[in-house]
């Protein structure tokens, strides 16, 4: 039964997306019950899984019984299994959130709403275990065409928004499957252990780095790193604020997993492109996006595009972290990755609770506030304290873990991108706090809506998550570098 | 085309063409286990006569609506090409794995064809209804209004 676990994992939300559409011509009602239960029951089963992989080692699914290289295989291994872990717990909260008890009834259009939003989930869970690279581009694929429908949902200027990530979303999956093509071609597999094996004889091949770099740049695009983050912005600021979290904490985080899948268990730590390091130079691009983002989100005004950019500079903290070549900047990186998703999460769901109850979408506007968010603000500083990196949260033991593999590195510039990139998200949260909690604006205070259980839930459960992530970081840490190290690091 | 069209000849010429077409979908579904074809290609035959359907006798005719109720069966298709998958998973085997397809009476090389055919089947009913959904969103919806979401 546990070999079977990953496709369950998988089938469970597919399952139900796929029913919804029957199940709403009569009862547009149980679109939600159904849709958290089924996320609710993906939770247990991730961590079934996981127990499996740690008792019976690395599971292979081979789908419709023909074995790995003829065949499609899916490979659950340590760092798959926590991803899904991470993935459904932060998937059931960010679901819990869509409630229309905040937000506008969406009428009829629910139905089609939650089966993108299910189909996004399962295609993210496919991504995860995908141990192919043609069936990476599949998952990567549908799983950015939910996003570019939930970007546009609400029409308007996130159509705009939707159709520019389509464009260049479209753009980067067809570099990576340009990139695919050309490893195909030399090696004739596209199974990635398969693929490993031949890679070291390809060192000198032309098709084989023309390859590895668009598969570089088409993931950069899809998990926005830097000079190639021009869609995210505009699509996470327009975006309908209750699919927000979901895009922030879970999209590009899945695609930068994806990339460390190919650059770690396909190319390998020592992989050179040119007599370039590959380690070096995505630890290059990586520090650069630390620094550019915070540097950008610190000149906006308006709130979700601000987080959005300081969810660039995670990006690139996390790339920092897994190319600094040794095994403790790698798990720095990765628990960082798991940290980030909750704290966008946790973000998003304050940025869209409070333009939902007081109507305020600019740090300007944050003044009419008067203090008076209550207890939200309490969740804000908590995931904001995480965000720059402050014990006993989770983001500091992620910063702390990637600067300790910098020192082992004797990577002193990977430490300097650090602690700037920190002190400039501190700099923004400051900007931020100084109008939540001292500016006192002339007009009357808001009107003080009750909170609704779901913002309750959602905002409740990552503070929490990212102390609790803090708290148990030695663990977690411990156990990463026990089970999700890659070999030859 | 929003109404039927005008010329007889075009007419009384899809009346002939779209049955074939159909007709051809079907044994492009059921060859395509021994040579070329297989669900996808019948879901694209069978879409582009139900296309030219409403192309020539309009989305208003009776034929018209018949192919706009189609829609909603979306999902349909899936529906069967999981099912049989989830039916190899129940029958021990692996996802699609036909070997473990249980139905009494039937040998492996049996299960194998059954369960192939049946998957194939969901793939066509999918792209045909995606298809449809396609043009019929391109050509004839609303895209014009803002939501508030």
């Amino acid at each position: 039964m546990t070999r079977h676990l990953p496709a369950i994992l998988f089938l469970l939300p597919l399952g139900l997306a796929i029913c919804l559409p029957l199940i709403g011509i009569k009862h547009r009602e149980w679109c939600r019950p159904l849709s958290i239960g089924v996320l609710a029951a993906m939770v247990p089963v991730s961590f079934a899984n996981l127990v499996g992989v740690l008792q019976n080692g690395t599971i292979h699914y081979d789908f419709g019984g023909w074995a790995a290289p003829v065949g499609i295989e899916w490979v659950a291994d340590g760092l798959a299994s926590v991803m899904t872990v991470a993935l459904s717990l932060v998937g059931l909260v960010c679901i819990t959130f869509l409630s229309s008890v905040l937000f506008p009834y969406l009428g009829s259009r629910i139905v089609p709403f939650y089966t993108l939003v299910l189909l996004l989930i399962a295609s993210l869970t496919g991504m995860v275990f995908a141990g192919d690279l043609f069936n990476l581009f599949v998952f990567l694929e549908v799983s950015a065409l939910c996003a570019y429908a939930l970007v546009g949902l609400a029409g308007g200027k996130a159509l705009v928004a939707g159709f520019r990530y389509l464009i260049l979303g479209t753009f980067g999956a067809s570099l990576y499957l340009l990139g695919v093509g050309y490893l195909y071609a030399e090696t004739g597999t596209l199974n990635m252990a398969d693929l490993a094996q031949r890679v070291p004889s390809l060192v000198a091949s032309k098709a084989f780095a023309v390859g590895v770099l668009f598969m570089f740049i088409g993931l950069g695009i899809k998990m926005a790193l830097v000079p190639l983050h021009g869609w995210l912005p505009d699509a996470y600021t327009y975006a309908p604020d209750r699919v927000s979290p979901m895009l922030a904490s879970l999209v590009t985080k899945v695609a930068l997993y994806g990339w460390i899948r190919i650059m770690f268990w396909v190319l390998g730590a020592q992989a050179v492109v040119y007599q370039i390091r590959l380690l070096v130079l995505v630890g290059i691009l990586g520090a650069l996006a630390a620094l550019v983002g915070a540097f950008l989100a610190l000149s906006q005004v308006e709130i979700k595009r601000m987080f959005a950019y300081g969810g660039l500079s995670h990006i690139g903290l996390i790339l920092v972290g897994i190319s600094l070549g040794n095994q403790t900047g790698f798990v720095g990186g990765v628990f960082y990755l798991l940290n980030d998703a909750v704290m966008q999460a946790g973000l998003f769901f304050w940025a869209g609770a409070i333009i939902h109850l007081y109507g305020v979408r600019t740090i300007e506007d944050l003044g009419r506030l008067q203090g008076g968010a209550g207890w939200m603000s309490v969740a804000l500083v908590v995931i904001a304290l995480s965000m720059i990196g402050i014990p006993p949260t989770g983001g500091f033991f992620g910063k702390w873990y990637i600067i300790l593999g910098a020192v082992e590195a004797q990577n002193y510039l990977a430490i300097v991108a650090v602690l700037i990139a920190t002190l400039l998200t501190l700099a923004y949260f400051v900007k931020l706090f100084e109008r939540v909690f001292r500016d006192r604006s002339t007009q009357p205070p808001p009107l003080i809506r009750e909170i609704p259980l779901a913002v309750k839930i959602g905002l409740g459960a990552t503070s929490v998550a990212v102390i609790v992530l803090g708290l148990m970081s030695d663990h977690i840490v411990s156990f990463l570098l026990k089970n999700a190290v890659p070999p030859g690091l | 085309m929003k109404q039927m069209h005008d010329s007889i000849i075009v007419q009384a010429m899809s009346r002939l063409l779209i049955p074939l077409a159909q007709l051809f979908a079907l044994y492009v579904l059921f060859f395509g286990q021994y040579g070329p074809g297989g669900g996808f290609v019948a879901g694209v035959i069978w879409t582009t006569s139900m296309i030219l359907t409403f192309l020539v006798f309009g989305l208003k005719s009776p034929q018209g609506r018949l192919v706009e109720k189609v829609l909603h069966g979306d999902g349909i298709g899936l529906i069967i090409f999981v099912g049989v998958g989830g039916l190899c998973l129940i029958g021990g085997g692996e996802f699609l794995n036909y070997a473990n397809l249980e139905i009494p009476g039937l040998d492996a090389p049996a299960r194998r064809y059954t369960g192939i055919l049946l998957a194939q089947i969901g793939v066509a009913v999918d792209v045909a209804v995606t298809g449809i959904s396609i043009v019929l969103s391109l050509a004839y919806h609303d895209t014009e209004q803002e939501y508030d979401v």
